[in-house]
This record gives C-alpha cells, structure tokens and sequence, in this order.
C-alpha cells in the first residue's frame, strides 16, 4: 500500500487523543471494563470520539478539531464528566496517569478487534505490556513539507512535553525512579524513536517510505511509533511522548503549548532544524524521562547545559506574543505552575510515602481526574 | 501396636483431600473442568454412605475447617463490597431485592404445591435465595475474569446471601414461636443472634485495624492477618452458637471501609485459601446421601429449574436500567444458580429446629448435588460466553 497523499488541514489546528484507565473500585486494580464502559456510553450522544484501546482495561478518547484553548477545554470537561458517571454506574474508576501502578501485563486482556488480535500475534507478550497511556496531540499543517519542518524543528522541545507530562512512576509494583516509565515500554518497539531526518514530503515518501515498504517491514504509517509521526490521512502531525496528565486540565494545557510552540517555530525565529541536532536527542530524552524537570538538558546547537524546568520557564516566556495570538495565555499559565508545583509523577510519589501502598497512587489519581483541583485531604487512615 | 482401623480413620480424611486435589488437577488440566466439580465429586463418592471411606461420625472439627473455609470466602466477599456503588447506582440494590423476592416466592410456591410443610416450604424458600460466594470466588480465581458479569455476580451473592440468612433466621423465630410459644426463645434464635453477629463482626474489625496500625504492618501483606482474625471470630461465633455467616461478611465490610483500601492481600487468600476450598468442597458434598438424592428427584430437580428461571427473571428485567445489556443480564442470571442453602444450614446450627428439617431435606439433597457438578460449570459458561473469562487458557 502505498503512502497516502498528505492532506492539507488548517495550520494550528489542534485535536488531542487521551488514553485512560479503567479500574475497579473493589481493588483498584486495572480491571478489563472497556466493552462494559461502551456499551453503556452508547446509548447517550457522546460529546466527543470514545474507542477501545488495545487491552481492555483502556478506553480512548478523542476531541473535535479546535483552534482554541477554552473551547478545547470545554470539550474535555465534559467527555471526562460523561465518562465519570457512566463508570461510576459500573463501579469503575476512570483516571490519567502514564501507567497502572500495580497491574500486572500478564493479567490483561486483548480487545476483540481484528487490529488488535495482529499486532497481539506479531509483538506477543509485549502488546499486553503496551498497556500503557499517553497522550497523543495532533497539530494540523498546512502542507506536508511544513509538516516535516515542525515534525524536525520540534526535537529539541520534545523533553519538555515529556517531563510536564510525566506521570508513570511505578510499574507493575514497583518504583522506577523514572518520572514516565512508559515511554522505557514504547522503545521496545523495533521502529520507535525518532523519526528519520527528511525534510520535504517528496523525499520522505520516494527515498523512505518506498524502501521501507519495500523492505516489507511496514504497511503504513500505524507500524512507526515514533515520537512525532506525520499523519497524511488528517494533514497533522502527531506528539506522542506525553503520558496522560491526570487531569484534562493539564492535557488541554500541554496541547496549547505545543500549537504555540509550533506558531513560534513557523515564523522561522530560530535556525533550522539540522542532522547534527538528534546527537544529544536520546540523552535528552532520557533526562526528561528519568529526572523529569529537575532534568539536564544540552542544547543541540551550542551544546549548553541547562536545567529542563528553567529551559521550559524561559521558553513559555517566549512564546507570549504567539500565545496571545492564540488565545492560550491561561495554558502557559498552567504549565508555569505546574514547573514550581512538580509534575504528576511528584504527586503520585507524594501519596505512596504518605500512606505506604501502592493503591493509595491510585485513589490519588482517581480523585485529582474527577475533580481537577488539587487533591483534598486524604481519606487513608493507615500511614 | 498399631490399630489399622483406627489409622484408617484418621487418614481417611486427609487421604480424601489429597485425592480430590488430584482428581480436582486432572479435570483441569486435561478437561477444564472447575477444580470444586472433582472436589464435590470425590466428596460424594467416598461420603459413608457412599464408599464409606470416610468416617460415619460427623466429627466437630471438620464442621469447623468447613465454616472457616467458608468465612473466609465470605470475608473477601464483604471486603470487595464498595458500599458507595449501592448509592451511586441504585438499580444494584433493586435489582437484588426483586430477584431475592421472585426466587423466594418461586420456591415456597412450588413446595407449598408439591404439599411441603409450610415451615418447611419458607425455610428452604429462604435458603434458596442466596447463591453461593464461595462457588463464584473459585471460579472468578480460577479463570482470572473481570468485568460487569463478574463483579455483579460477586455482588448479588453476597448481598442475597445476607437477605437468605437474615429472612432465615426470622422465620426460624417464627417457627420456634410457634411450636413453643416462647417469644423470648423466638426472639434470641433470630434477631439476637444476627445482631450480636454483626456487633461481633464490626468489633474484630475495629480490633484488626488497630491491631495492624499499632503494629505498622499498613503498607505490607496483611493477607495472614485477616486470615488469622477470620479463623478466630469463626471459632467465636460457632463457640456461641451466633452465626459466623454474618459476623464474617460484617468483619469483611467494615475492615474495608474502615481504611478504603485492600493492599497487597492476595486474591482468594492465596494457597491457604486453595487448601480451605478443597476441604469445603469435599465436605459439603460428602454430607449427601445417595437414597435422599434418589428419593427427591424430581422435586430437586424442580427446585433448581424454578429457582433458576426466577433468578434470571429478576436480574434481567432490571439489566437494562442498571447500565449493562440483557444479554449481560441473562449471563448473570445463570451465574447466580450455584446454592450454598446445604452449608448454610449445616454451618448455622439448627440445633433449635431439631431434627425437623432433617427429614424433609429431600428436596435439597438432590437440587445441592446437581449444582455442585453443574454450578460451577454454568458460572463458568456464563463469564466466557459474556466474553469476560478466557474460552480456553492462553499461555
């Protein structure tokens, strides 16, 4: 099959994907409800998109195309309302967070969906590993090359997203002492990663594309799971290295700093993206993923090394003017709070010390989604 | 010198468990068949009447290792309980209401009919209603199944299990009162009973907790613990001759409320509660008698297709509204008709009935072996054919 053409969508536009958790409110364990959460969302005119994921203790869901932060907020307030009370009818719980805590993969269950089944067979063991949540953002692009553009000019800010995102500290019961333990699950995949560096849609599709289906390694673009990938069938490309933030709050936040961050880079304020930039991106990568914002980052153009959380201060301090432009002054807001508060994964931490188990990571998370305000005194007797 | 005889006797039981594990492995294994079938099977066989392999005296102690292993189930069935989902989805509660009352009804309209005592006739119409947890807990365990069929399964047997015990014991002071006319007698048989229960139960709650937090053990395994305090309130309760059903189901509920949170216990009470469930099994099955299963047939056989029909009836109806599909519905329906009405009643003393229902268990003697080969079975059809157990294991 080959690469579908790329289709032009309105520059800046915005849609975002969030993949959530499902657990029982008995245990608080992941718990395999998602055709259960279906069935029952069917019935009532959802304000959004809601599908399966790839094990059935995940749901997704999806927002409309927006241009602006408010209205996108809206809309992700009132899926995450309509979600809450169905599952509470189901005596589930429905929360953010990069992964379950506690679950264990070998416990999961593949969604019955002929996709899902294929890629359970190619990959094994690690698709039921691969029960992990993120969230993915989608910026559209008015042509496939500026797609390109934004897709490269983009790498020396992708440790951002993934330290203001990070909310995977546990995994399978365990500490990681990583701030997002999920993307370390999504490196396992043979083409994760970076993608390679092309700069025009022409190049990518005749000097990439075509080798590698020649190759008979992929199909189509679904097989990469880079950290941004071009979506030709939307006109957008997509970020992909963010856990789900637990609250929508933050996720309509994160998305605004990326459509910002993206008009910034358009107007060609910096000097272009270049090959020699991906030499510090994996070492990048990991500092946000491990520290998190007390990370280090190195600049891939004067190799200067700064502090994740001051590079993220001094960028949202940048991109004012663009943010005005857009309308989204309230989400750099958020997201400067957010650096002088500490990440999710901060918060998560924070209730394991406090009361001594796993599960109260996930009653914190539960009551942070539901409620979006900071969390309340907490209900633990036990500490 | 050594008596054969009585060295016979004396392993005669513990040589029957390891047989029925055995039994329990190979039916797995080979058939995927529920382990608790082969259980209830080699029970059944090797039962005094039967084979005669096991001893004829009823000894106190297994009536205890039964209870325990019984409380324990119950004890996680209470744990599981969040009290908040009754609130937040009211129809649960409607929905266990309704099915309770139509297999009550059902039941004591069928008996009444086939010319059944009236006492008799409510009795077993009250034992009829709850399905067992303990059935349900081993094969939820045993196929790792989750979702809206199971957790509601878990829920109506446990809260039909309390409505059977508590209407139980009401019409057991009925009929005290009535054969004696002694209200107080009446009245300690029933209500006092299942009240000082529940106070007992909510006690070894409060003590546990405190007992754990007193000794720091919140953040870690306290799956011995909780094991440990269900076997002494079990042996409390049966000491008092108070009903260990409720007090361990009271025990269960109020330890989880009382810190929100079961952490790290293992599922089922690990291989402790394994061990418990081949005991349970075994015993319970081992205390039928091949003439009464013969001699009440029919009306066994009626029973169970009455009881049956009423529980589908009631769980279907409301399935809809309560948020899942009929089709959900119906599943749960036949995942309630496991009955644990045999061992309630040999775990809840009857000692003021006497020997009055002894005779006239007929109809149960039959109904109790056909759902404990088949119970389990159904249970098990019904979560993988609402596609929330595995059809076939996956390595």
């Amino acid at each position: 099959m080959p690469l579908e053409p790329f289709k032009s969508s309105d520059s800046l536009s915005l849609g975002v994907e969030l993949e959530l958790q499902l657990v029982s409110l008995s245990d608080f364990d992941l718990t395999e409800a998602s055709p259960d959460m279906l069935e029952l969302l069917r019935r009532r005119p959802f304000p959004g998109q809601v599908t399966p994921e790839v094990t059935e203790g995940m749901l997704e869901i999806a927002t409309d195309v927006h241009t602006r932060h408010a209205p996108l907020l809206r809309q992700m307030q009132s899926m995450r309302d309509t979600l809450v009370q169905a599952a509470e009818r189901l005596n589930i719980g429905i929360c953010g967070g990069g992964t379950h805590p506690f679950q264990m993969w070998s416990e999961r269950r593949i969604f019955q969906k002929a996709r899902f089944q294929e890629v359970s067979n190619l990959y094994g063991y690690l698709t039921k590993q691969f029960t992990i949540f993120g969230q993915h953002v989608h910026v559209g692009c008015s042509s496939a090359d500026e797609a390109l553009f934004l897709l490269h000019a983009l790498n020396r800010y992708v440790p951002h997203f993934i330290a203001l995102s990070a909310s995977s500290p546990f995994v399978q019961g365990n500490d990681t002492f990583y701030q997002s333990a999920r993307l370390n699950s999504v490196f396992a995949f043979p083409l994760s990663g970076r993608a390679p560096f092309v700069r025009t849609w022409k190049e990518f599709e005749q000097q990439y594309f075509a080798k590698m289906e020649y190759t008979g390694v992929v199909k189509s673009m679904k097989d990469f799971y880079w950290d941004i990938r071009p979506k030709p069938e939307y006109g957008t490309i997509e970020l992909r290295v963010c856990d789900t933030p637990l609250s929508v709050e933050r996720a309509a936040a994160l998305a605004c700093y990326l459509q910002a961050l993206c008009k910034y880079l358009l107007e060609q304020r910096e000097p272009p993206p270049a090959e020699d930039d991906y030499l510090v991106y994996n070492y990048n990568r990991f500092q946000a993923c491990r520290f998190g914002l007390e990370g280090t980052l190195v600049h891939p153009k004067s190799y200067l090394q700064k502090p994740l959380g001051e590079d993220i201060l001094a960028t949202l301090r940048r991109i004012e003017p663009q943010a005005q432009a857009l309308d989204c002054m309230a989400a750099l807001q958020h997201l400067r709070k957010a650096v002088q508060q500490g990440s999710d994964a901060n918060l998560l931490r924070r209730a394991m010390v406090e009361h001594g188990n796993v599960e109260s990571m996930v009653h914190a998370a539960l009551q942070r989604f539901c409620h979006s305000e900071p969390i309340r005194e907490s209900v633990f007797t036990d500490g | 010198m050594v008596d054969a005889a009585s060295v016979l006797s004396e392993t005669a039981w513990p040589l029957t468990l390891l047989l029925a594990w055995l039994v329990g492995e190979y039916g797995f294994q080979r058939l995927r068949l529920p382990r608790i079938c082969a259980y209830a099977l080699v029970g059944f066989a090797l039962a005094p009447t039967q084979a005669g392999f096991l001893p004829q005296a009823q000894s106190p102690t297994m009536v205890l290792l039964a209870n325990m292993a019984f409380c324990l189930i119950l004890f996680e069935c209470g744990y599981g309980i969040n009290l908040r989902w009754l609130r937040s989805n009211p129809w649960i509660a409607a929905t266990s209401v309704l099915e309770a009352s139509l297999t009550f009804a059902a039941i004591y309209g069928l008996l009444t009919w086939w010319g059944q005592p009236m006492a008799t006739a409510l009795l077993l119409a009250a034992l009829g209603m709850a399905t067992s947890p303990a059935t349900l807990m081993r094969i939820v365990t045993e196929c790792r199944s989750s979702g809206q069929a199971t957790e509601r399964l878990l829920y109506l047997s446990t809260l039909n299990t309390v409505l059977a015990v508590f209407v139980f014991k009401i019409i057991l002071g009925w009929a005290v009162l009535r054969t004696s006319g002694n209200i107080f007698a009446a009245a300690y048989g029933s209500l006092v009973v299942f009240g000082i229960s529940v106070v007992l139960g909510m006690f070894a709650a409060v003590l546990t907790l405190l007992l754990l937090r007193v000794l720091r053990r919140c953040g870690q395994d306290s799956t011995l613990a909780f094991a440990l305090a269900v076997i002494s309130l079990v042996a409390l309760t049966f000491g008092l001759k108070l009903s260990p059903v409720v007090a361990t189901l009271t025990f269960g509920l109020w330890a989880r409320h009382g810190r929100m949170v079961l952490n790290a216990s293992q599922r089922g009470f690990g291989s402790l509660g394994s061990l418990f469930s081949v005991l349970l099994f075994v015993f319970i099955a081992s205390r039928l008698q091949w003439d009464q299963v013969v001699a009440g047939l029919d009306i066994g056989l009626a029973f169970v297709g009455v009881r049956l029909a009423a529980k589908v009836l009631g769980i279907g109806l409301l399935a809809h509204p309560s948020g899942i599909s009929w089709r959900k519905g119906f599943f749960i329906g036949l995942g309630t008709v496991p009955t644990p009405a045999l061992v309630i009643l040999v775990l809840e003393q009857t000692r003021l009935l006497g020997n009055m229902l002894v005779d006239q268990l007929v109809p149960l003697a039959a109904a109790t072996l056909a759902l404990e080969f088949i119970g389990p079975l159904l249970v098990q059809w019904a979560l993988v054919w609402a596609h929330e157990a595995p059809a076939f294991r996956e390595v």
